[in-house]
């Protein structure tokens, strides 16, 4: 194992010659003959009923050629997991962004004018958007659901209240984690083609292609092969890019004008009509025994969806339970409540609610370690999980490099020497998480990943896919993976772009799923292109296919160099030999995974499970309550790293979002409205804010991942705002609960700090 | 009210007739079709939208096309020569500083505005003049790492 010719090299993406000429069309700049410009006319109210609305006048405007409301829709109930959206709202709004009409014209700003012309009468309902008071009996009903509540999950082992006794150090803490944006630098956009069959195009910025294609169908009342989802580049997500209401809206306005519409949120819509992080109130109580054996959890979560669930309640459960798969607690009680608000729906961001968690855990965990007067990464190496083991949910954790992690970042930081030279305003603070390669738990349906390769006579190896670049360098991954299997360079290698009528049915990029699966699926695909190779160089060489090798663009017989071909000979025999048909690989790769059982939870998520520890060094300043991060550290476990560069990226990107979410992001909502809907006011760490990060890849190779695997996109974030908010407290003894800390929130505990002396 | 103006794009001069509140970006974008200039924000603070006008960075998206009659813009279409890169180029691509893209032809411009201006800066002058472009894949790092190879060192 590891001679390797692609696999473990460093190579920049395979688009990037035209990334960096501007050659790339991204979703927003794409332009079809005869295309037209839609917009949305959005709520300005977070809860109202709609009495009448008059569009006669915005129909009138000259250049406008469609204006829609919920009368033109199917008006058909629909939702990725519960069924609680309309395409445009139904006779009330939910949220300050909530879609009311949409109109398509001959340029943007006609369609602008347009939606100032519309005249709505609304009738103003009481709206209630913090979910605490939203459960109160009596709080205004948002979609007729009792107490607001969308879901409720529960999970409990063990006997938590005699653990809990029986513990040396038991601490509780209540904890708020904001609501952030992800704040991709493309907004939200799409062009959707009606042609004269009623068939429909979409051409969407979308991490789940497939799956965006069924909630669609269902929401148009269309049968699924009346659409079409293709997913041309486009300018980054991190979790909010899947289903949204306006690819569907673009979509009425094609069937109704029957030219091509193109919507692109401005950034105002995007922040208020978006899908931004899940907020979550978190309980937590955890209890040790005197030599720091984690034993008993019990948490409660209240996460608040929005006007609309979509993904709120899995990101809720997976917040209560993922991380009793990083440690081995025994005793466990979780209870969480996901409810609606009058706000804008909250989705998925890069950590899926292991993030949120994460932060209340791993602050808890140090002040655990201090009560026992231990060091933190001691406690997190004795009680994090080792491979082979399996955890309480009946996780197999195939391999885990945890302990490495923790053992190379403090090396690496300076660690042992910075905790014991104690200056006020000066702290270090570590953070441990775990995370799923996928998630098993996410599709009832199924679990794996497939690919398609296709050799043409010229020698060009096209690889299909079915899951989503959003610009994180997978489809070098892919292009890697394959010529790795072909033995082949990647000049000769091109990625498809996803496009459902001729990629695999995927499940798209979420749950640091793509390396994993769609690796394996290219890769079988590769590797039942590479068999039929062999079956006809073995006809030309007289030999069995099993005798022959692929290296460096050569088809030879092993041992006997001066017996070989080209690659693109061997292909170009095979296809004029079989009537012009191109080889053509097909594989799939389904893994061994087990669907939680819907009480219990106990399965087994994932095939690979990634961990981490990241290291934060910070100084605070006492005068103004500003928090310099000065170094920080970053270990990964990524099993076989495919593209150490590409990895190293995604953990730099993933830390500064999150020290950006530890120290400065938040969106303000007040009575339900975005107050800082813009870049200037949604402050974002710029590359003054940031110190040097440190990566360190640790590699077990993992018994499923394609060449020993896993996934790193969302591990890369999910300790960063634990490793701050434990090295302010390293700094200053004071313990933040509640995201963002600011200099103000600072400065104001410095000060009761003082007073309580 | 629509104007004439004289633009020269990528060394190319170019006459027409733009209304008077149409942007530099979407004279750009929509009436040249030179779409590597993106658009972030429209508010100026996201800096996808970063050309050079007479040599300085500015966001197109701020400044009126007539604001910018009778100048030289240099947009990221006009840096690499056929299939030459330049070195600015070469070095994103080299360091890994891209991932989705979209910030990408700004950066590089803010890049080459600096590098003109200043051709051996420290870390912090590079991360300095990246204030107004936003990246949010990278974390700047590798960004930040792609510049200063350029630096010319040995100067003092």
């Amino acid at each position: 194992m590891g001679n390797y010719s692609m696999i473990g090299h460093s190579v920049p993406q395979i688009d990037a010659r035209d990334k960096v000429r501007g050659m790339t069309e991204f979703v927003s700049d794409l332009q079809l003959p005869g295309m037209l410009y839609g917009k949305i006319l959005r709520s300005s109210y977070p809860h109202a009923r709609i009495l009448h609305i008059d569009s006669s006048k915005a129909r009138r405007l000259k250049g406008v050629k469609a204006v829609v409301t919920a009368e033109d829709t199917p008006r058909v109930p629909f939702g990725p997991r519960t069924e609680d959206w309309t395409i445009l709202a139904v006779d009330k709004v939910r949220f300050v962004g909530d879609e009311v009409a949409a109109v398509a014209a001959v340029d943007e700003e006609t369609a602008e004018e347009a939606l100032d012309l519309i005249r709505v009468e609304y009738e103003e309902l009481p709206a209630v958007f913090d979910p605490i008071e939203a459960m109160q009996p009596g709080a205004p009903l948002i979609h007729g659901k009792e107490r607001n509540i969308v879901s409720e999950f529960q999970l409990n082992k063990g006997d938590i209240e005699r653990a809990f006794q029986e513990c040396a150090v038991v601490y509780s803490a209540h904890y708020f984690t904001n609501q952030v944006y992800q704040a991709y630098l493309e907004p939200m956009a799409c062009v959707v083609q009606c042609d004269p069959s009623g068939r429909l195009t979409f051409y969407l910025a979308t991490q789940i292609p497939s799956m965006t294609r069924i909630t669609y169908a269902k929401a148009l009342g269309l049968p699924l092969e009346k659409i079409r989802v293709v997913v041309p580049p486009y300018g980054g997500a991190f979790g909010a890019k899947m289903e949204t209401n306006l690819h569907l809206a673009g979509a009425i306005l094609s069937q109704k004008t029957q030219k091509p519409v193109r919507m692109v949120n401005n950034r105002e819509e995007d922040f208020m009509a978006g899908n931004p992080r899940v907020p979550m109130y978190i309980d937590l109580k955890v209890g040790a025994s005197q030599q720091g054996k984690l034993i008993a959890k019990e948490v409660k979560i209240i996460g608040a969806s929005g006007a609309r669930a979509v993904y709120s309640m899995a990101i809720v459960a997976t917040a209560c339970y993922r991380v009793d798969s990083l440690y081995r607690f025994e005793h466990l009680r979780t209870e969480g409540v996901t409810v609606y608000t009058n706000t804008v729906p909250t989705s998925c961001f890069r950590g899926f609610g292991n993030a949120q968690m994460t932060f209340a855990l791993e602050s808890t965990l140090d002040m655990i370690a201090e009560a026992l007067k231990m060091d933190p990464a001691e406690l997190r190496i004795k009680n994090g999980l080792k491979t082979g083991e399996v955890s309480i949910h009946g996780w197999q954790i195939g391999s885990s490099g945890l302990e490495e992690c923790v053992q190379k970042a403090v090396e690496a930081s300076g660690w042992k020497r910075k905790r014991e030279e104690k200056r006020f305003g000066h702290g270090i603070g570590l953070a441990c998480c775990n995370h799923v390669s996928g998630n098993r738990a996410f599709s009832r349906e199924f679990d794996g990943g497939a690919g398609i390769v296709r050799i043409g006579r010229e020698g060009k190896v096209l690889v299909y896919h079915g899951e989503s670049d959003m610009g994180q360098g997978q489809k070098t991954v892919f292009a890697q993976i394959v010529a790795e299997e072909l033995g082949v360079g990647l000049d000769r290698i091109e990625v498809a772009q996803v496009d459902t009528d001729l990629s695999p049915f995927g499940m798209g990029s979420f749950a640091t799923r793509g390396t994993v699966f769609g690796g394996n699926g290219v890769k079988a695909a590769a590797r039942h292109a590479k068999e039929q190779l062999c079956e006809i160089a073995a006809e030309l060489f007289e030999t069995v296919p099993s005798q022959l090798e692929l290296r460096e663009g050569k088809i030879s017989v092993i041992g006997e160099p001066e017996r070989s071909l080209s690659f693109e000979k061997v292909v170009e025999i095979g296809v004029l030999r079989r009537g012009g048909a191109p080889i053509v690989g097909t594989g799939f790769w389904v893994p061994d995974t087990v669907l939680p059982d819907p009480i219990t939870k106990y399965g087994n998520i994932s095939p690979a499970y990634p961990f981490a520890c990241q290291i934060a060094e910070v100084e605070v300043d006492t005068e103004t309550g500003h928090v310099t991060v000065l170094q920080y550290t970053a270990a990964h476990d990524v099993g076989k790293a495919v593209n150490p560069m590409a990895i190293e990226g995604q953990i730099e990107g993933g830390v500064v979002q999150g020290i950006g979410w530890a120290l400065m992001e938040n969106m303000v909502v007040e009575k339900g409205k975005v107050l800082n809907p813009d870049f200037r006011d949604y402050v974002m760490p710029g590359p003054l804010d940031i110190p040097p990060i440190h990566s360190f890849l640790v590699e077990p190779v993992d018994p499923n991942g394609p060449f020993g695997a896993k996934g790193i996109g969302e591990p890369a974030l999910n300790p960063s705002t634990a490793a701050v908010a434990n090295a302010i407290y390293d700094a200053i003894g004071i313990r933040f609960t509640e995201l963002p800390i600011t200099p103000e929130k600072i400065l104001r505990a410095l000060k009761d700090h003082q007073k309580n002396k | 009210m629509i104007y004439p103006m004289k633009l020269t794009v990528n060394d190319e001069l170019i006459e027409l007739e733009v209304p008077a509140h149409r942007t530099l970006l979407e004279v750009l974008r929509n009436d040249l079709g030179l779409k590597g200039t993106k658009e972030g924000c429209g508010a100026g603070e996201c800096g996808a939208c970063t050309v050079l006008l007479d040599d300085e960075p500015v966001n197109a998206c701020l400044i009126l096309a007539l604001q910018a009659d009778g100048k030289r813009v240099t947009t990221i279409e006009g840096l690499s020569k056929g299939s030459n890169l330049h070195a600015i180029q070469e070095a994103f691509i080299r360091h890994g500083a891209i991932q989705c893209g979209f910030c990408t032809p700004g950066m590089i411009l803010s890049a080459k505005a600096l590098l003109e201006r200043t051709p051996n800066p420290t870390e912090k002058e590079v991360r300095r003049s990246l204030v107004g472009n936003f990246c949010r894949c990278t974390g700047y790092q590798k960004i930040v790492e792609a510049i200063l190879s350029l630096a010319k060192r040995g100067d003092g």
